[in-house]
């Protein structure tokens, strides 16, 4: 089967392009536009269609397994894992608090508040959520 | 650390009194796919001639697989494949038989590659190669040269002067049946100043100018180095020092500023004044290069 998934990269947003791929990925597997078993594009058909170096795919690939959310099956490719964090929650927990650090700073910048920055957060949480619902073909 | 595939040491080489290239050091990692940018008349051919034995350094060393391309040429010759600007055939052979006879001084040809090529750049094995456009003549050599398996790959300005869709094609064929070999064998040196359509495959580069290295950095490291940052400010502000920043351009509350390493200091400084937009963004490669060359220009 294909998944539909797109990638697209940019050079200039100051994120290396293998970590953008490894984000996308990421993100696909949140929403459930991929699921586990699902396969991932082979390297050499997507590092031609994005024009990019073989190993930067490659990079991203080998990060994702380490993270533990793909599987390299010999011969056959990359593959979405059934349990996709190996971490203990603490660990999750930390992970997650750092990158809303990131987002907190940002938002302090830009006159966001508390009380807005929550409720945007939540808005952005029930959008994943319907994302993952659309994706399973529920209508929520 | 493994043995470069090429090894440059400060070298000179002298045209009467012109120094072409002028105490260039450089070293290219196996599996590296290496970017080798500068104007024109920057000394890159040249350089890239030193490499394959078609003119001998002045001074300063070049090694090739460790190997110096002038007593060892053969051995050099037969492990690269070297792709230039101009190609030129014999006008009287055919498609097929140019590949056959570029094969036959070959340890290795991937017949299945060659097909695949072929087949994707439409060339008709019967053609003589004098009725090929340029276009044409250059995939052509892109086939002779990644048929042939070798582990270094040397391109230079290969797609100046082609249309974009055989640029595109040239750059897919590179990295799907070049590089999909064995990547740890499969190097690649290309000199270009059409720098953003390379830009995804390249993995470091050296930018040379008048003969000499200017900037060597893994790309990557480099558009996280080099920043624009943009600031707009309710009003126009006073005149303000910036430290960090090399390029500044003020037009009324606007303001924008090329940060090298320093973008989180800059970034700092600017907040100060209270912008109400303040934007970042990486520098692509090219924009870099221009950049680079052009604080030069301002510094002489």
């Amino acid at each position: 089967m294909t998944v539909d998934m797109t990638f697209g990269i940019s050079f200039t947003s100051g994120t290396p392009v293998y970590l953008q791929l490894v984000e996308q990925v990421r993100t696909a597997a949140a929403a459930g536009a991929i699921r586990p078993g699902d396969p991932l594009p082979a390297i050499r058909p997507l590092a031609e269609q994005l024009r990019v170096n073989r190993n930067t795919v490659a990079k991203a690939y080998a990060e994702l397994e380490s993270q533990g959310l793909v599987q390299t099956l010999a011969g056959k490719g990359c593959f979405v894992r059934p349990t996709p964090s190996p971490y203990r929650k603490d660990v999750r927990r930390r992970l997650v608090a750092e990158a809303l650090d990131a987002a907190v700073v940002h938002a302090h910048h830009l006159q966001i508040d508390r009380d807005e920055f929550l409720r945007v957060a939540e808005e952005r949480f029930d959008a994943l959520v319907a994302r993952r619902a659309r994706a399973a073909g529920i209508t929520p | 650390m493994t043995d470069p595939v090429i090894d440059i040491q400060t070298l000179v080489r002298r045209f009467g009194r012109t120094d072409a290239v002028n105490g260039l050091t450089l070293r290219v990692q196996p599996g590296r796919c290496y970017g080798f940018f500068g104007r024109n008349g920057a000394g890159k051919t040249t350089t890239i001639k030193c490499l394959l034995n078609l003119l001998r350094p002045t001074t300063g060393r070049v090694q090739v697989f460790g190997l110096d391309p002038a007593r060892h040429e053969l051995a050099v010759k037969s492990r690269l494949a070297y792709v230039p600007d101009h190609v030129a055939f014999y006008p009287w052979m055919s498609v097929r038989d140019t590949l056959t006879y570029c094969a036959s001084f070959r340890a290795a040809w991937n017949m299945e590659t060659e097909r695949a090529l072929l087949d994707r750049f439409r060339l008709i094995p019967g053609q003589r190669t004098g009725h090929l456009s340029k276009g044409q003549r250059t995939q052509l050599a892109l086939i002779a040269a990644i048929c042939a398996e070798p582990e270094l790959l040397v391109l230079d300005e290969p797609t100046s002067g082609l249309d974009p869709i055989v640029r595109r094609e040239f750059i897919e064929a590179v990295i799907g049946a070049y590089q999909d070999g064995d990547p740890e064998r499969r190097t690649v040196f290309v000199s270009t100043h059409l720098i953003a359509e390379f830009e995804g495959l390249i993995d470091e580069f050296t930018i040379i100018d008048a003969g000499r290295e200017v900037l060597t950095l893994d790309a990557d490291g480099a558009r996280q180095r080099y920043q624009r940052i943009y600031a707009r400010f309710a009003e126009e502000p006073a005149p303000f020092a910036l430290r960090g920043a090399r390029v500044c351009e003020q037009r009324g509350r606007e303001l924008q500023v090329v940060a090298d390493r320093a973008a989180g200091d800059v970034l700092e400084q600017l907040r100060a004044h209270a912008p109400e937009v303040l934007t970042t963004e990486a520098l692509s490669l090219e924009e870099i290069f221009v950049s680079t060359l052009r604080g030069r220009e301002a510094a002489a």
